[in-house]
């Protein structure tokens, strides 16, 4: 640290050094922040300062959160987001895992594909929404082609990354005792590509989620995303700041959850 | 010139988060003369390279002083100059930039410190390697790019900090000659703290003997061998006497810290 | 089979010990690639129409340069591209140091980072619309915010990095505050400052195509949905294949240029 630690000569009194070394410090430091920007902004929209339709404030976000809920708009959208965002994710883990091993066992292969898959990850990923209409309409299915694409490319690329570090001690020791090809890929590789793999996948979370949300703005008859397209046409902030709030706290829950499922299937791995 | 005088020197560490405090140095007297090459050795944590920290400033006493030549010492300066155990070479500056920084921090303009720099570089014997940057060079080089970097902002003193630790045994020798070869030249004031006992009796004029923590002086032994000294004076038998009484005082001190039982207690 | 045939990519994606064999395949995979695609729409299996085929697209955009509209649109994304990334590595590499230098700062402003790193951005989008309107400052704002996060987080990452040892060297030998700023600190810092640079590339060119797809009407990113909205497909792979590549141009150059101080960090 940069920070050099002094010795204490004669130094009397608390410093804010001192307070800053504390344990909990940070903790505190970040919701008096954050409490202290909630205040202001309470006090700049509920005082009209500036226009409350243009940055509403907490406790009117709080109020349209309830009745965008009550309204039965918020479970309607949020139930069709959540379906194109499953068929899509779903389907994009199962294929990235094969191809990613695929690609893993075959250098050639991989070789020929490179381009592709490099294209693929290092394009802005909404450039492809427009087109992705074109071929798959404005109804569900194209949100889901659009939460595929954006998904499946890190998942093959940690997968094969994955399978790649594993540890030869662990084939050599499978091997020893006799164990056939695909009997080393299910108890030694997979396992031991397990957490890359479990990263892939929560990477693809977000990548995955903002497809959707642009897709869903750019041309959709019903989701969270269209809502958010609505409302932003209307001047309602306080509509687009709960939208704005399901949508992150989605992604955080699965991330979270992805995280238990990792910990549940590889127990002896605990990230540090 | 290079006159260093320790008066009742002593630090406390206060712990910030448990607000225990700890006592590393206990009233240090030391007056070093000019031109002194002294070896400071004692067991771990004792705090010998606390001393040299605070002889260059970058720590500040909580009770005595340091003064050199007469004058307090308040501040990091280029009158005292430190060589680290890890070489502290900036990796991303080659050679040349590595020796110039203590130049350049010193407001020396780019031409003058160019010279200087190479002055010092072909003193160490590394001029062919001015343009490699420190990774690409062995332990041994790196800390004569430390050594090379200390000399060429002038300093009255040269404060070294285990500065062969980190080198192996054989490497460790030839470097404590090559030492003394460039120390002849213009026999600067050197502190050079080890715990190698054989090195500490090797190099010095003037071997000071620390105890376990609190740090305090419990011997101030005057080393009588011929200058200049070939590599083989260690196994002479003046040699050996010293090296059984240094030893003799430091496992006392081992013992009685009880150090030995409990490791990384003193950190 | 061992691990051995698995061969472990090097950092930066997938690199294998022939270059040279890598190359080829890739080359022979595109080629096939685009081949299969060229055959399937003349033969009627796919929809030219709708999917568009390879030669079709070279003759678009052959009829975009000479018309002179990709060099506008080009000349138009790359401006709201600089201005926003620009900004995005000023605030960035400056927040990031006074947060890696100074812990008030880091915890107080970390929990706002924290949020924007982990959110969608996209769903901020039209916030911005309603705040700034539409055109070139909601692109710019758009790409500035999407870049901006990875950069701060990276650079007061790399500043946390920093070896303390040297910081006391430089001390030692009579540095102040601001020859530790940017004689160590910075030098130290720039691997990692690079890393969130490269992805933070990455994120602003998202930003651009976003802000340009659904507020804007002129960029690259405008073009795709234009093109799209009229059906013109062939048009739309223009643009859209321009991304692309220099999607992948930023990234790989900045892969070259972190491996090459790689070099000095060993």
């Amino acid at each position: 640290m940069v920070a050099e630690t002094s010795s204490a000569g004669a130094e009397r009194g608390v410093s804010l050094q001192t307070l800053l070394a504390h344990p909990q410090a940070r903790l505190l430091v970040g919701l008096a922040a954050v409490l202290l920007f909630l205040i202001a902004w309470q006090i700049v929209g509920a005082g009209e300062i500036v226009r409350s339709d243009l940055i509403s404030y907490p406790t009117e976000i709080i109020r349209t959160f309830f009745s965008m809920a009550a309204s039965g708009e918020l479970t309607t959208n949020a139930a069709v987001s959540l379906q194109e965002f499953v068929q899509g994710f779903v389907p994009a883990v199962l294929v990235g895992v094969a191809i990613g091993t695929g690609f893993a066992l075959s250098r050639r292969l991989r070789a020929m594909f490179e381009p592709l898959v490099i294209a693929l990850n290092t394009s802005p990923i909404i450039a492809f929404v427009p087109i992705v209409v074109v071929w798959f309409g404005v109804g569900l299915q194209s949100k889901s082609v659009m939460v595929f694409l954006a998904s499946v490319i890190p998942v093959i690329i940690n997968t094969t990354t994955g399978i790649g570090e594993v540890n030869e001690a662990w084939i050599r020791a499978c091997r020893a005792f006799g164990a056939r090809r695909r009997q080393v890929v299910m108890k030694a590789i997979l396992p031991g590509a397990l957490p890359s793999l479990m990263a892939g996948i929560r990477l693809s979370v977000g990548r995955a989620v903002v497809a959707l949300i642009a897709a869903e703005m750019y041309v959709s008859v019903r989701g969270i995303g269209r809502l958010i397209q609505v409302y932003s046409t209307s001047d309602r902030a306080a509509e687009i700041f709960v939208l704005v709030a399901i949508v992150s706290s989605f992604g955080f829950l699965l991330v979270t959850l992805l995280r238990r499922v990792e910990d549940w299937l590889a127990p002896w791995k605990r990230d540090s | 010139m290079g006159a260093l005088l320790l008066d009742r020197l002593s630090l406390t560490y206060e712990q910030r988060s448990s607000g225990s405090s700890f006592l590393a140095l206990s009233e240090v007297n030391l007056a070093v003369r000019d031109g002194e090459f002294v070896t400071i050795v004692g067991p771990s944590g004792c705090g010998k390279s606390t001393l040299l920290m605070l002889i260059a400033a970058l720590l500040q006493p909580s009770k005595g002083s340091v003064r050199l030549n007469g004058t307090e010492v308040t501040g990091p300066g280029s009158d005292r100059a430190l060589v680290f155990q890890d070489f502290a070479l900036l990796p991303w500056r080659t050679v040349l930039a590595n020796v110039e920084l203590g130049l350049e921090l010193k407001g020396i303009r780019a031409a003058e410190r160019r010279e200087i720099a190479r002055r010092h570089i072909a003193m160490v014997g590394l001029r062919a390697f001015e343009r490699h940057y420190p990774h690409q060079l062995s332990g041994g080089m790196r800390q004569r790019v430390g050594i090379a970097r200390a000399l060429s902002v002038g300093p009255e003193v040269l404060l070294m900090d285990e500065p062969f630790g980190a080198l192996d045994a054989q490497i460790r020798q030839v470097m404590g000659s090559e030492l003394l070869r460039i120390w002849e030249r213009d026999r600067k004031t050197i502190l050079f703290v080890t715990h190698d006992i054989d090195e500490a009796i090797y190099l010095a004029d003037r071997i000071i003997v620390m105890s376990a923590s609190p740090g305090r002086i419990i011997e101030d032994i005057p080393v009588t061998l011929a200058r200049p000294r070939p590599l083989e004076i260690r196994n002479s038998p003046e040699f050996s006497v010293y090296r059984q009484r240094i030893w003799d005082l430091l496992e006392e001190q081992v013992r009685a810290s009880g150090s030995w039982e409990q490791e990384g207690a003193k950190h | 089979m061992s691990a051995a045939d698995l061969h472990p990519p090097a950092r930066g994606g997938f690199r294998l010990s022939d270059r040279g064999e890598q190359f080829l395949l890739g080359l022979l995979g595109t080629v096939l690639f685009l081949v299969a695609w060229e055959v399937a729409a003349r033969s009627g299996l796919l929809n030219p129409v709708v999917v568009s085929n390879p030669s079709r697209i070279v003759a678009a955009f052959l009829g975009q340069w000479q018309s002179g509209d990709m060099l506008g649109d080009v000349r138009v994304s790359l401006i709201e591209f600089g201005v926003g990334f620009g900004l995005s590595l000023l605030v960035g590499i400056a927040l990031g140091i006074a947060m890696g230098l100074s812990r008030l700062t880091e915890y107080a402003v970390d929990p706002f980072v924290w949020f924007l790193y982990a959110s969608p951005l996209i769903a901020f989008y039209p916030l911005i619309i309603v705040w700034l309107g539409f055109g070139f400052t909601t692109v710019v704002a758009v790409t500035f915010l999407l870049s901006v996060v990875s950069i701060v987080v990276n650079t007061m990452a790399g500043v946390h990095s920093v070896d303390a040892q040297l910081v006391r060297a430089v001390r030692a030998f009579g540095g102040r505050r601001i020859d530790v700023i940017f004689k160590v600190v910075l030098p130290a810092a720039v691997p990692l400052i690079l890393a969130g640079v490269r992805i933070g590339l990455g994120r602003a060119l998202h930003g651009v195509v976003l802000g340009e797809m659904f507020s804007s009407n002129a960029g690259l990113g405008y073009r795709i949905s234009f093109y799209a909205a009229h059906l013109r497909t062939a048009d739309v792979f223009v643009p859209l294949v321009i991304l692309v590549v220099v999607g992948i141009l930023l990234n790989q150059v900045c892969r070259m240029a972190e491996a090459r101080l790689q070099a000095w960090r060993s």
